[in-house]
């Protein structure tokens, strides 16, 4: 329902003054074709069954994210579902790089483990352990792919699994919409309009 | 009149190879002028109705673009090492899909100045270059920039940069609003004794004659407009095409050679068709405008015996000469919010600097603009400074992507005869055609003046009162949008490959046009010269074919 719900709202809010009126009134086909098919991009993922990693293997994927976007008093990569991010797009459209993600995720393991012998998996870690081991990794690539995964993960569309009721659009204060009107933002509302350099280059060189 | 179809035994008068910005444009001139012909495009057609706000898709899977498991692409800094694939992103980045990359485009469209068509007889010779002056000048080309600006439709405000070269009508659309990335820009600029003025734009910024204005959903660079009012080929010149009744676009045809007759004359092309099944579509004269690496590639794999050296290859050229645009970029945080992505790109821009200026002691000129940079995604995997890269100071770089904004310096690129464009001697492509190798390596004087340029825009938002700005470093480039200078143009048949007119030297009947005609690079937005020059090529092919002459 959730997708039906946004082009709804998208609709009375552009029916409501929101955008001006007589704008509407010359574009309202275009918009409305535009926020038609806009569901298929809102619809999110399943994120009911892992379909790359194992259970082991995506704890560990959900700690080290949530260390590169914690939580705090907004949620962060865990509340994203990130790790539903990570699984499902080995699975789908990144598959031939799967095996080297796992080759990657095994060695990050194995150091971790032998760094911290007695303790079962990076996850199992206290929190300031997982920062330490990770500021001591924090140049290999696999972390930087874990990196560039929890930032798909926590911002690309919900449709891909991530980015669980938009929180990671709503952390960066972006909302997806057919349609703006300016003002856009704080300085342009208070512009005074563009001053030529000169009255005769003001009116062209014909 | 609905769009024709041709039989597959028709001959039609031209085979356009390509639909983007110059080849729309050139199917538009043929076809109005009374001639029968056939746009192959190697990728699908699209519609409004198709495209997406989806980061993911765009950009990391290249939906529009050149995908490279099916085309694979190579790269190497010289000649003396060996090309690896390119793995993540197209080294020749550009949109496969009717519209080409004018469906994808910013849409910035700055004129070229007088000096990029004759700086080489203002300045000298540079030493280790192939700099050189076009065989026309801003002159000649005006008309068609006018052209581009009407017939495409161009917002801009006339008279505004104090910079801009003559002009022989105003722009047909106002200038689009202004974001605050432009307001910043404008008051930093300003406060500097600078001239910053409106970015001209392809983007309808009025109802522009059937087509809506822009709805300002942010979703630009690297999309295609779901409002149609993007002024994209796909939306302007194609449909005129059609409208003819003497126009078939064939999307999902991937030319593979330019056939050639023994007396030397272009035939025909065969290509393959959206099932990979080898087809022939003869043709009484051929249109290349494949974009700056598609085109050279294209001529290369049309060697023949007599053509050894791959077709209108005479002068050693083709693909040689590769030029890109210099980028670089400054991040600025003010204390407000921008809300950057909403609406167009760029909204400023600031050309003090376009002219070279031998008190720097390099070569160089560009220009500068404001930009709210792509969507979240994007944004976020690429623009943090080094010290917010992750953890509890990246979160508080996200939380500040309201108040973000970008400055991006666009500069020249000097001719170079060691780079190049040509086919890759064992890996191929899906269609078992050799994959495309790209060899590059920037001027010295190409970097310091990105620097320079930098530097400038970081003084710019300092000015404007940013909070913090930091820099991506200026590395040298692996690959550009911009793909430029890979079958020159010039009189002289030794030292280029097309004419005044876009004719090859070598094929009588064969023509090249779109950014592998630039002599020169121009300062970065060669997308507004691309249609000039095809506007231009196509009137005077159209004139070759009514006189007999091709």
């Amino acid at each position: 329902m959730e997708p039906e719900n946004a082009s709804r709202r998208q609709f009375l809010q552009a029916s409501s003054g929101t955008l001006g009126f007589a704008w509407l009134a010359a574009n309202w086909p275009q918009v409305a074709a535009a926020a038609a098919h806009a569901h298929t991009a809102a619809v999110e993922g399943d994120r009911s069954r892992l379909l790359f990693l194992n259970a082991a293997q995506a704890r560990d994927v959900e700690a080290i994210a949530a260390q590169i976007v914690p939580s705090d008093d907004t949620p962060g990569a865990r509340e994203a579902g990130v790790v539903w991010f990570v699984d499902h797009v080995h699975a789908g459209p990144w598959s031939r790089g799967g095996a080297d993600f796992l080759a990657g995720l095994a060695d990050f393991q194995a150091r971790c483990a032998r760094h911290h012998p007695g303790v079962a998996q990076f996850a199992d870690l206290t929190s300031e352990d997982q920062l330490a081991y990770l500021q001591h990794v924090e140049r290999t690539p696999f972390f930087e792919q874990m990196r560039f995964l929890t930032v798909l993960g926590l911002l690309a569309s919900p449709a891909y699994g991530g980015n669980a009721g938009k929180v990671g659009w709503k952390l960066v204060g972006f909302v997806d919409q057919h349609a703006w009107q300016p003002p856009f933002g704080y300085y342009d509302a208070a512009y005074e309009g563009f001053r030529p350099y000169d009255e005769e280059a003001a009116e062209g060189r014909p | 009149m609905t769009a024709r179809r041709f039989g597959p035994n028709d001959t039609v008068d031209f085979v356009v190879v390509g639909s983007g910005a110059a080849g729309g444009v050139m199917a538009r001139e043929l076809s109005r002028a009374g001639s029968s012909v056939i746009v192959l495009e190697q990728g699908p057609r699209l519609t409004a109705a198709d495209f997406r706000h989806d980061e993911f898709a765009y950009w990391f899977e290249l939906e529009l673009g050149n995908r490279l498991d099916a085309k694979p692409q190579t790269f190497r800094r010289d000649a003396s090492t060996v090309a690896t694939a390119v793995r993540e992103f197209p080294a020749a980045w550009y949109a496969a899909t009717v519209g080409g990359s004018s469906t994808h485009f910013t849409g910035n469209f700055w004129r070229f100045h007088e000096n990029d068509f004759d700086e080489r007889s203002r300045l000298g010779p540079i030493a280790g270059t192939t700099f050189a002056d076009w065989p026309i000048r801003y002159a000649d080309l005006e008309p068609y920039y006018t052209k581009v600006d009407w017939e495409i439709g161009v917002s801009g405000l006339a008279g505004a940069s104090p910079f801009d070269p003559p002009r022989s009508k105003p722009y047909p659309m106002p200038p689009l609003p202004v974001k605050s990335s432009g307001v910043l820009l404008e008051r930093g600029a300003r406060k500097l004794g600078l001239h910053p003025f409106p970015a001209p734009m392809a983007i309808a910024s009025v109802p522009y004659r059937d087509r809506p204005a822009c709805a300002h959903c942010g979703f630009c660079i690297g999309y295609g407009c779901e409002m149609r009012a993007k002024s994209s080929t796909l939306y302007t010149a194609i449909p005129e095409a059609e409208a003819t009744g003497r126009c078939e676009v064939r999307p999902q045809s991937y030319v593979a050679r330019i056939e050639t007759s023994k007396a030397g004359r272009a035939t025909g092309v065969t290509y393959f068709d959206a099932s990979k099944r080898e087809r022939f579509q003869k043709a009484r004269a051929v249109v290349v405008c494949a974009n700056g690496a598609e085109t050279p590639r294209l001529l290369l794999m049309s060697a023949t015996s007599k053509f050894p050296d791959g077709l209108a290859n005479s002068s050693g050229l083709v693909g040689r000469n590769l030029m890109f645009n210099t980028y670089a970029q400054v991040h600025a945080l003010f204390e407000h919010e921008l809300n950057e992505y909403k609406s167009v790109q760029c909204t400023r821009v600031v050309h003090d600097w376009y002219d070279h200026d031998p008190k720097r002691g390099f070569y160089g000129g560009g220009g500068l603009d404001a930009r709210g940079g792509p969507m979240p995604t994007v944004w976020a995997a690429f623009s943090a400074p080094p010290d917010q890269r992750w953890g509890a100071g990246y979160k508080r770089f996200l939380q500040d992507m309201p108040r973000a904004m970008l400055v991006a310096t666009h500069g020249t690129s000097l001719a170079l005869a060691d780079n190049r464009i040509d086919l890759d001697p064992t890996l191929k492509d899906a269609w078992g055609l050799p994959a495309l190798r790209m060899t590059y390596r920037d001027h010295p004087d190409d970097l310091k003046f990105a620097r320079f340029l930098q530097e400038r825009a970081r003084e710019i938002m300092d000015a404007a009162g940013a909070r913090r700005v930091w820099a991506d470093p200026v590395v040298e480039a692996t690959g550009s949008p911009h793909l430029l200078g890979t079958a020159r143009m010039g009189d002289d048949p030794r030292s280029s490959v097309v004419d005044r007119f876009h004719r090859t030297h070598d094929v009588r009947n064969l023509f090249v046009c779109d950014g592998s005609s630039f002599v020169t690079s121009g300062r970065g937005q060669p997308t507004m010269t691309i249609m000039a020059l095809a506007f231009r090529a196509g009137e005077h092919i159209a004139r070759f074919a009514k006189r007999g002459e091709i």
